[in-house]
């Protein structure tokens, strides 16, 4: 930068060696205004400097703002060109900064509606962003995006020209909907199960008290068994909602996990204190083939108790007079797993069904003349064995011959 | 004079058995069946006047057995009537076209139940006959 202070001999005050005049006192004075007005550009060019200096800082923090926004984002200007676009937007449509920065909205980019969206936002003149739902092809798989439009007006008045609002550009967000829609659905799917499911033992419930009210009952013997059941639907609604709240509670994480190293094998053996007088009732035999081995696992020892319950009132439940229930305990110690298997010798799971066992409200439509159930059991199970304990299940299942459930979870080292 | 004949299919047990004493109770004969297959054949071999089904069944559910029943000219005019437990609403083409004349949503009431049986099939068409006990009327 040229130096233009007072004291320099050189920029302003011409070398008496090529200047052949005397200065007279008039240009004495106009030289010292001269000077004088140097050092004020000096100081205004100093200061558009530093005002440089800012806009730049604040360019950058603006365009800081906008490519961390996860969502796509794209600025045009009121020549419906592409002023600004950040990563996401990129990568969504396939484009480089390079390739359309500066480029007409409709060669820039590759997708008719939203770019009828953007020239149509900018030929208005009023404020306020536009919403509109769009499909968009992301890797061969189309997904739907809910796209705000928002011209960007300039300050009313703000203009030299007059009083009339312009239009300077559109700023087009997108915000992808699919994943909303999908948790919407599953959780509408859910509920519509959970309904279906309270509503069948409240239809017995309700039939039954109406049939006592009208007198319907001829003996008494025919109304201790409509008590009967009123009281074991009354039961099994009140069995439905403590597993429902259950599986609701453990999966949103909102039963405290209590881990602590417990003994795999006395959680078993707890379990079959309550399961084997059940299955000598139907007369059920249970072989029980512990791993001489102890292991530790770090359980959560109620959560575990209740699959293993789950498994074994399943085994009981589905199973035959006659059948036989084995109960295993392994070590693995190269995997340093400890397994669990319940087998038994029901009658087993159709093969197209194997895959949805675990399903929450699935149910065999094989099996489901055998015993009721709510679909809870199998999917508590496997919730509790691989989200809470991160271990694993598996099913072996042929029909008329029985099913076998494994489960694995990592020895306490 | 015999009280007509009505064909309940439901895999509720007790759903079955409470349905079944309603209308018997008020002189209908009654034939149950838990399954959607077996409704299918036993409302082809009985030809019923009425039948009440579930919709969720093992095999066939409600309104698709009673799709079948329309493919066949001794089955495909009786009416019948759909319990549910299911909140949506089914497609009304669909039950429609299955011959269902209506929908009643579980939890249901046994004795509203009876007066739509009567309604459908004529008010006078079995309760007479329980009250001026001519002949047998159990199923």
């Amino acid at each position: 930068m040229i130096q233009l202070t007072p004291n320099s001999p050189h920029a302003l005050q011409p070398s008496r060696a090529w200047w052949p005049f005397t200065r007279s006192r008039e240009l004495e004075s106009q030289l010292g205004l001269l000077a004088d007005r140097a050092v004020r550009l000096e100081a205004q060019l100093k200061e558009l400097d530093l005002r440089r200096k800012v806009i730049e800082s604040e360019w950058s923090f603006w365009r800081n703002v906008l490519t961390a926004m996860p969502d796509p984002v794209l600025v045009t200007d009121s020549f419906d060109e592409v002023l600004l676009l950040n990563e996401p937007f990129q990568r969504l449509f396939g484009l480089t900064q390079e390739g359309v920065l500066r480029k007409p909205v409709d060669q820039a980019i590759p997708n008719a509606a939203l770019v009828k969206a953007i020239t149509g936002a900018r030929a208005t003149h009023t404020r306020g962003v536009r919403r509109l739902d769009l499909e968009v092809e992301v890797g061969g798989v189309t997904r739907m995006f809910r796209v705000g439009v928002t011209p960007i007006m300039s300050l009313p008045g703000g203009t030299s020209e007059g009083p009339t609002e312009e239009c300077r550009g559109v700023i087009v967000t997108l915000h992808d909907l699919t994943a909303e829609r999908e948790v919407a659905a599953s959780k509408n799917d859910f509920v519509s199960s959970v309904s279906h499911e309270l509503r069948t033992p409240l239809a017995s419930i309700k039939a039954y008290v109406e049939m006592l009210i009208d007198g319907e009952a001829a003996d008494d013997k025919t109304r201790r068994d409509f008590y009967d059941v009123i009281s074991g639907e009354a039961n099994r609604l009140s069995r439905l909602i403590d597993n429902i709240l259950n599986i609701s509670r453990i999966e949103s994480g909102l039963v405290r996990v209590d881990l602590k190293p417990v003994n795999l094998d006395l959680i078993i053996r707890d379990a079959l204190d309550v399961i084997v007088p059940q299955a000598r009732q139907r007369e059920i035999e249970v072989i029980t083939q512990l791993s001489p081995a102890v292991h530790q696992i770090a359980a959560d020892r109620d959560m575990i108790y209740q699959a293993v319950l789950n498994l074994l009132g399943n085994a009981v439940k589905y199973s035959p007079p006659g059948a036989t229930i084995t109960v295993s305990t392994a070590v693995d110690e190269a995997a340093g797993e400890v397994s669990a298997t319940v087998a038994d010798t029901g009658p087993g799971i159709p093969e197209k069904d194997l895959p949805h066992i675990f399903d929450k409200f699935f149910r065999s439509k094989a099996n489901n003349q055998i015993a009721k159930g709510t679909g809870l059991g199998l999917a508590m199970v496997k919730h509790v064995v691989q989200a809470v304990h991160h271990g694993s299940i598996t099913v072996e299942s042929k029909v008329g011959q029985g099913s076998r459930f494994t489960f694995r979870l990592p020895v306490l080292k | 004079m015999i009280g007509k004949k009505i064909l309940v299919a439901d895999d509720e047990t007790h759903i079955l058995s409470v349905v079944t004493l309603k209308l018997k109770n008020a002189g209908f004969r009654v034939v149950t069946a838990r399954d959607g297959r077996e409704a299918y054949r036993l409302a082809s071999e009985e030809i019923p006047d009425l039948i009440i089904t579930d919709y969720q069944m093992p095999f066939l559910n409600g309104v698709e057995f009673c799709t079948l029943l329309r493919r066949e000219s001794a089955t495909s005019n009786i009416p019948a009537i759909l319990l549910t437990a299911h909140g949506f609403d089914l497609d009304p083409v669909m039950t429609t076209a299955a011959g269902i004349r209506l929908t009643l949503s579980k939890p249901f009431s046994p004795r509203q139940l009876l007066q739509t049986v009567n309604e459908l099939l004529g008010s006078d068409s079995a309760a007479p006959v329980a009250e001026n006990g001519e002949g047998g009327v159990a199923a």
